[in-house]
């Protein structure tokens, strides 16, 4: 045999009664900030605790898009540089995270649509990110089972061309991270559930968890959806995040059809091939908070009618699986992430909504970055909480978002 | 062709009717009621496909479509699963992802490379150096995939959806789902019975073993089925596959249509009360070296293909079973020719007496504790058998190897639902032990295993259904409980997965080609529950998701963990339970858009459509989308717009103007009858969500308009900001009832005058003021003098019915100033000219009543009101971060920036929100929001666009509005 057999994140040990850092989710997220942590800043007395196994949650549930062609100027050069970490962090992980850097085309159905992505290309070429407007047609050449013509519900206008996107293998990177970690010394600890954060004089002090309780002076809370509950229930600090069920859904494997990432605003609708060949789709949220997972019967066929318009060959295909996960959404769909503010050792890093995945790889390293000096990088610093309460929107959302009546 | 059998009486053949296809370029022919791969089957074909890694030849296992073996190619459409879709005449299969054929691959030498490809193996490989990955990545592509699907393939067919009620619905229509669709029938309910296959019967069909009293299965099948057709409220829906269950019972599955049918594939979503699942057991597979061979099957299959379909699966045959209905379909093969040269059983006893003696009374030898080991072959030749401890071998001659574990229940129903399972150590199968509300299961997959107790389970799951509809059955139930306490429970099932051999070909997933060994080297790297073995070995991920290795792998991993029972723990069961084609989901595919009173109007006149919202509206009215002649038209004579999307709303009640108050953000106690008053809402971050005007009836009697965006959630968000106030009002959407008119233009008042009895002059319908009258005394107008375009203009509001009429008779009055429609694209371009903003165009999401200048509307001093977004617009007022609106003009009068061009210095400080080469002013104007220290009038702009190089354009900063500073045409 090729390939040695070893436990890719180390033998499971007991948990220690002390850490310098605990960081409650076994997710992307998490995982990065340990690598980095021991990376950069030699902290490897870090404990990464999960509940259920590591990436049960956001990180097994996304389709691993990755691409850099957000709205705003305070969100682009994050995402470009976590698109600029990929190929690093196979290097470093010696893991193949399958990085098939096809391209993303969102697909423009109006006027309006057209200017929006005007703006988006203009603040990426600004930052120096590569996006182009083409046409209709530029896009029917780039994907052959484009229905441009004029009579489906929202005809497609032109297209957002981002060639330095593209798609992941999730799993790979969940593991990868997992056992560069490990390797450098981190503890990830599954089936571990934290219950509590104790805190003495507005400072961390420690994790109480299913498995005992942990000293800890500095704690990092990412564990995607489940975080704004967590932190709430442990510190009683509320966030601005409604929690949402987001779905979706692969066919049977083809062979080689859609050579770029798809998806459409207006459609609520995305698509692309994976390596196996399965079509990936999904994208809206049900449009009511709610903490599970469960699947809904109307979105696995609205997202039939999206494609069988826009894309309608997948007609002759079948769908085979789909999965429900949860969106932590803030007001303007930009995360929070902070520490040291309302508690001293407290960090939190969340809010992704469904941009998790794509901006796993640079959140961690300035996170680690936030932990191991207690200062904010520049590139954190307008992520803060501070904003809601000044009524400052960060503008990664153009439209009005309404998650409940109250929005 | 083979013969068939055509004295069988369960046969759903007619062996007298041929059905001729094309297959590999060739005419054959099948029998009436075959599957496309019985036919192929029926002329020699072993071989139908090759797996997905190894390119291994794949056959005839399961007949029930759980795995990927028989997918092909028919008609054009991909990964058609031919074992159970139903031949019809001229069809055209071939084969997929083969290189040469089935029988013949190129690519089958990739199965000598398994030692390279252990589980997960691509995660260690292939990216270094970096440079070879692209290309790596190019052949995985070209590798993986079964089926091909070109970029303009049009899928043939007609697909519908259905949308039906029930009180009751079953799954299944087998022995205890029929049993159940009686029991709650008999209540007087509405019964829907929805089965996969083309009959009623389930696994008693195709059986001739005794029921009771002399009666086959079979026969008793056929008597049930009789009966429930005899039942008029129970709706039987076969070719019907269940793929969903939801909330409340929303279980939803498609139909294949028949000849008489008139769709092809129909979806459906059934509501019930009360759903029983009765959906029976598959076979779990044996595992051991070769296991998926041509020439290996499971027990059923054999059988059905003989009974069924008049098929004599192969002519000499090894049996390797787990359970008794492995001894029953060998001794019905062999009494119907089938030459069994040996059984091997993995239970040491347990076995159905009477089935032992009539096997030995044939000379079939049973071998007890022992399993198939190997096949050899490429189509299976000969097969060696194993003692179970592995210390005792015999290979024996065979050209059938019938292999099956024992029995799994077809849980996904239930999963779907959210049931909980529970490993059940006795039956060996994963059990309820809760079921969501309403939902009862019953049968086979209950670990049930003789005819009565079948029936006996559903007939009280169906009366558990009817109670969940509110009958009062309690003493039928007592009766069946009684009843069942007399028949035999829950039969002893096996757990025996593999045959003891290292695994290394012994195949626990068919679709990815999933070895045993591949299973432990994922349990050694650290994927120590299924869920992650799965995900890291692939296991379960295929076409036929968990069909094959869903039972096998959670009771192999425990196994190998040497875990407990209690800690065996199912795979993830995912909808859909049935993969089901895009098309099928997607079904009748209504488009559902909202068209105005004038809709057919515009068209006929050249409107050009675009899709905004909810609704269909005219945009242009000429290929020239800079719409100069619109718009000069309604600067210098008088245009026409169809207004009617627009929110419109009357709100009364002794509470009415407390309402408006709290949701608007000027003091609505100022509106005075008569008048027209502009005013704002916003949500608790100050930010504008909406405008529009509001006229006053009657003391607290109010009519307004929103945009055409919030007009679906004006109620609501009024309702909601006062929930706690408990406030008399009531607030009625008018939008739909009500079309609006924009006539616009220094001609309106001429136009207008010929058309209404009332005085127009600007002294008795002033500029911001309101009038109702009625045209022609009888179609009541309301009509408002506005100036959204900057022009004098009247916006008349009239009812949905009578819209046609008024536009035809202004359009008339209008001939002699040839008066003329105007679109959205030019409304946009003339309100710009003016500086009159449109939320969602000069304002995003996060940009507040300050930002984009209309401070001058908010009521500051009405604390009391408690006006949505106060508390956040007091905070903004110090705020020197936020973006606001300012227009600009182009340097050395250069042309406008395109729509969505940032504004920069060093850093991007703001954006383009629309800018136009204005024909009105002969220069470029345009608005956009920039950071505040940019906002004074005079500063310079650098607008970066896309595409530019580098190369910026430059403006400054002007005061608005462009057009008619003083507003005197408006009020002219």
């Amino acid at each position: 045999m090729l390939f040695k057999t070893k436990p890719m994140w180390g033998r499971q040990t007991g948990l220690k009664s002390s850490y310098d850092v605990v960081i409650i989710g076994g997710g992307l997220h998490s995982l990065a900030t340990a690598y980095f942590l021991a990376r950069d800043y030699g902290i490897t007395d870090v404990a990464v605790i999960e509940k259920n196994y590591i990436g049960f949650g956001g990180a097994g549930r996304n389709t691993a898009i990755v691409r850099a062609n957000q709205r705003t100027s305070q969100n682009v050069p994050l995402y470009k540089e976590a698109l600029d970490l990929w190929p690093v962090l196979t290097r470093e992980l010696d893991y193949n995270l399958m990085f098939n850097n096809c391209g993303n085309l969102n697909l423009m159905h109006s006027e309006a649509a057209m200017k929006a992505a005007r703006m988006n290309i203009a603040t990426a070429q600004f930052h120096g990110v590569e996006s182009h407007l083409i046409d209709a047609r530029e896009a029917k050449e780039m994907v052959p089972a484009l229905n441009i013509s004029e009579d489906i519900t929202f005809p497609i206008h032109g297209a957002m061309y981002h060639p330095p996107g593209g798609v992941l293998r999730h799993d790979a990177v969940v593991w990868g991270l997992a056992r560069g970690a490990a390797r450098k010394g981190v503890e990830i600890h599954q089936q571990t559930e934290a219950l509590g954060i104790g805190t003495q004089n507005g400072k961390v002090t420690s994790v109480t968890t299913n498995r005992g309780e942990i000293q800890a002076k500095q704690v990092l809370v990412s564990a995607g959806g489940y975080s704004a509950a967590l932190i709430h229930g442990f510190l009683g600090i509320k966030l601005p995040i409604s929690v949402l069920t987001i779905q979706a859904m692969v066919t049977q494997p083809l062979k080689p059809l859609l050579n770029h990432v798809v998806s459409s605003g207006a459609y609520h609708a995305y698509a692309n091939q994976t390596l196996k060949g399965e079509i990936a789709t999904g994208a809206h949220m049900d449009p009511w908070p709610n903490y599970t997972t469960l699947n809904t019967a109307y979105y696995i066929k609205h997202q039939a009618e999206a494609l069988s318009e826009f894309l309608p060959c997948l007609r002759g295909v079948r769908f085979m699986r789909i999965w429900g996960g949860l969106a932590d959404m803030t007001p303007d769909m930009a995360p929070i992430m902070d520490g040291n503010n309302q508690i001293e050792g407290f960090f939190m890093d969340c809010g992704w909504g469904y941009f998790g995945f794509k901006s796993c790889s640079a959140v961690g390293k300035y996170m680690a970055e936030f932990i191991a000096t207690n200062t904010c990088p520049d590139m954190l610093k307008p992520f803060a909480l501070q904003r809601y309460q000044e009524h400052r929107l960060m503008g990664e959302t153009a439209a009005l978002v309404s998650y409940s009546p109250d929005n | 062709m083979m013969n068939r059998f055509d004295h069988l009486p369960t046969l759903k053949i007619d062996g007298n009717t041929k059905i001729p296809f094309e297959y590999k370029g060739k005419e054959y022919f099948g029998v009436q009621g075959d599957t496309v791969a019985t036919a192929l089957y029926a002329n020699g074909v072993r071989m139908f496909a090759r797996s997905l890694k190894y390119h291994r030849p794949r056959g005839l296992y399961s007949l029930d479509g759980e795995c990927s073996n028989t997918l092909m190619e028919v008609d054009g459409i991909p990964n058609v699963r031919t074992e159970n879709t139903l031949l019809k005449s001229g069809m055209v299969i071939k084969e997929q992802n083969v290189k040469g054929s089935a029988a013949y691959d190129l690519l089958g030498f990739l199965d000598k490379l398994d030692w390279a490809m252990p589980a997960g193996f691509y995660y260690h490989t292939m990216h270094k150096p970096a440079m070879i990955w692209p290309l790596a990545m190019r052949q995985i592509r070209k590798a993986a995939g079964i089926g091909k699907l070109a970029p303009d393939f049009q899928m043939p067919g007609t697909y519908d959806e259905i949308y039906p009620t029930a009180d009751v619905c079953v799954l299944g229509g087998g022995p205890a789902g029929m049993s159940a669709a009686l029991a709650a029938a008999e209540q007087g309910l509405r019964v829907i019975l929805m089965e996969a296959r083309p009959w009623l019967g389930g696994h008693f069909d195709y059986r001739t073993a005794a029921y009771k009293d002399g009666q086959t299965l079979h026969d008793r099948a056929a008597q049930l089925a009789g009966e429930v057709e005899k039942a008029d409220n129970i709706r039987v829906f076969t070719h019907t596959s269940m793929v969903g269950a939801y909330n409340n019972n929303l279980i939803t599955g498609f139909q294949i249509g028949q000849d008489a049918d008139p769709f092809d594939e129909r979806y459906f979503e059934i509501r019930a009360t009360a759903v029983v699942v009765a959906t029976g057991c598959i076979e779990r597979a044996l595992i051991f070296d070769n296991n998926e061979r041509p020439g290996v099957m499971q027990a059923n299959c054999a059988l059905r293909l003989a009974n069924t379909y008049g098929l004599l699966p192969g002519s000499k045959a090894i049996f390797s079973v787990g359970h008794d209905l492995g001894l029953e379909a060998a001794l019905t093969l062999h009494d119907l020719g089938l030459a069994v040269a040996c059984i091997a059983d993995v239970r040491e006893d347990g076995q159905d007496e009477g089935l032992l003696t009539a096997l030995r009374e044939r000379g079939i030898t049973v071998i007890r504790g022992w399993v198939a080991a190997r096949a050899h072959g490429k189509q299976v030749k000969k097969a060696t058998l194993t003692s179970i401890d592995g210390t005792a071998t015999q290979t024996l001659d065979c050209d059938l190897l019938v292999a099956s574990a024992g029995l799994t229940p077809v849980t996904g129903a239930l999963t779907v639902a959210q049931a909980k399972l529970r490993y059940d150590n006795h039956t060996g199968y994963f059990l309820p032990t809760e079921l969501p509300a309403n939902m009862h299961a019953a049968g086979r997959m209950l670990g049930l295993d003789s005819g009565p107790a079948i029936e006996a389970s559903g007939r009280q799951a169906g009366l558990q259904a009817a109670r969940d509809c509110g009958t009062d059955v309690d003493a039928a139930i007592r009766a069946v409980r009684t009843e069942r306490e007399h028949l035999s429970g829950p039969a002893r099932g096996t757990k025996f997965v593999t045959a003891p051999v290292k695994g290394r070909k012994s195949f626990i997933c068919f679709d990815e080609d999933t070895t045993i060994k591949n299973v432990k080297q994922a349990i050694d790297k650290g994927f120590d529950v299924p869920e992650l073995i799965k995900r890291f070995s692939g296991a379960g991920l295929g076409p036929g998701q968990g069909g094959i290795p869903g039972h096998n792998l959670p009771l192999y991993t425990a196994k190998y963990q040497a875990l407990s029972d209690i800690t065996i723990r199912p795979t993830t069961v995912r909808p859909p339970l049935v993969p089901t084609r895009i098309a099928t989901y997607a079904g009748a595919q209504h488009t559902m858009f909202k068209q105005t009173p004038m809709d057919a109007m515009q068209r006929r006149d050249g409107g050009i459509f675009r899709n905004i919202g909810v609704w269909q509206r005219a945009r242009y009215f000429s290929e020239d989308f800079t719409c100069q002649a619109e718009i000069e038209n309604v600067r210098k004579n008088a245009g026409m717009l169809d207004g009617s999307t627009l929110g419109k709303f009357r709100i009364h009640g002794p509470d009415a103007l407390k309402a408006l108050q709290r949701v608007y953000v000027s003091d609505m106690a100022k509106v005075k009858a008569g008048r027209v008053k502009y005013s704002a809402m916003c949500n608790d971050d100050g930010c504008v969500i909406d405008d529009g005007v509001v006229v006053k009836l009657a003391d607290n009697d109010y009519y307004l308009t929103t945009s055409t965006a919030r007009a679906g959630q004006t109620v609501e968000w009024v309702r909601y900001h006062t929930r706690y106030d408990g406030w008399d009002f009531a607030l009625v959407n008018l939008t739909d009832s009500l079309g609006v008119i924009n006539l616009s233009g220094p001609n309106a008042r001429e136009v207008l005058a010929k058309v209404v009895d009332i005085e127009v002059t600007n002294e008795a319908f002033g500029f911001a003021e309101y009038k109702e009258f009625k045209i022609r005394e009888a179609i009541p107008v309301r009509a408002m003098r506005l100036g959204f375009v900057g022009e004098l203009s009247y916006e008349l509001h009239v009812p949905s019915s009578y819209m046609q009429s008024v536009w035809i008779m202004l359009k008339e009055a209008g001939k002699e100033f040839t008066i003329r429609n105007f679109g959205v694209e030019a409304q946009n371009v003339l309100r710009m000219e003016k500086g009159h903003i449109i939320l969602g165009q000069e304002s995003e999401q996060r940009t507040n009543l300050l930002d984009v200048g209309l401070g001058f509307l908010w009521d500051r001093h009405n604390a009391a009101a408690k006006k949505v977004g106060a508390v956040a617009l007091r905070q903004a007022e110090s705020d020197p971060s936020r973006l606001k609106l300012v227009g600009f003009k182009m340097e050395n009068n250069g042309r406008a920036p395109r729509d969505g061009a940032v504004i920069v210095d060093q850093a991007i400080r703001g954006y383009v929100c629309t800018a136009r080469d204005s024909f009105t002013l002969k220069e470029a104007v345009g608005m956009a929001l920039v950071d505040a220290d940019l906002a004074k009038v005079g500063t310079r702009l650098a607008f970066f666009e896309d595409e530019c190089d580098g190369k910026l354009i430059y403006g400054e900063v002007v005061k608005m509005p462009f057009y008619d500073p003083k507003g005197k045409r408006m009020k002219m």
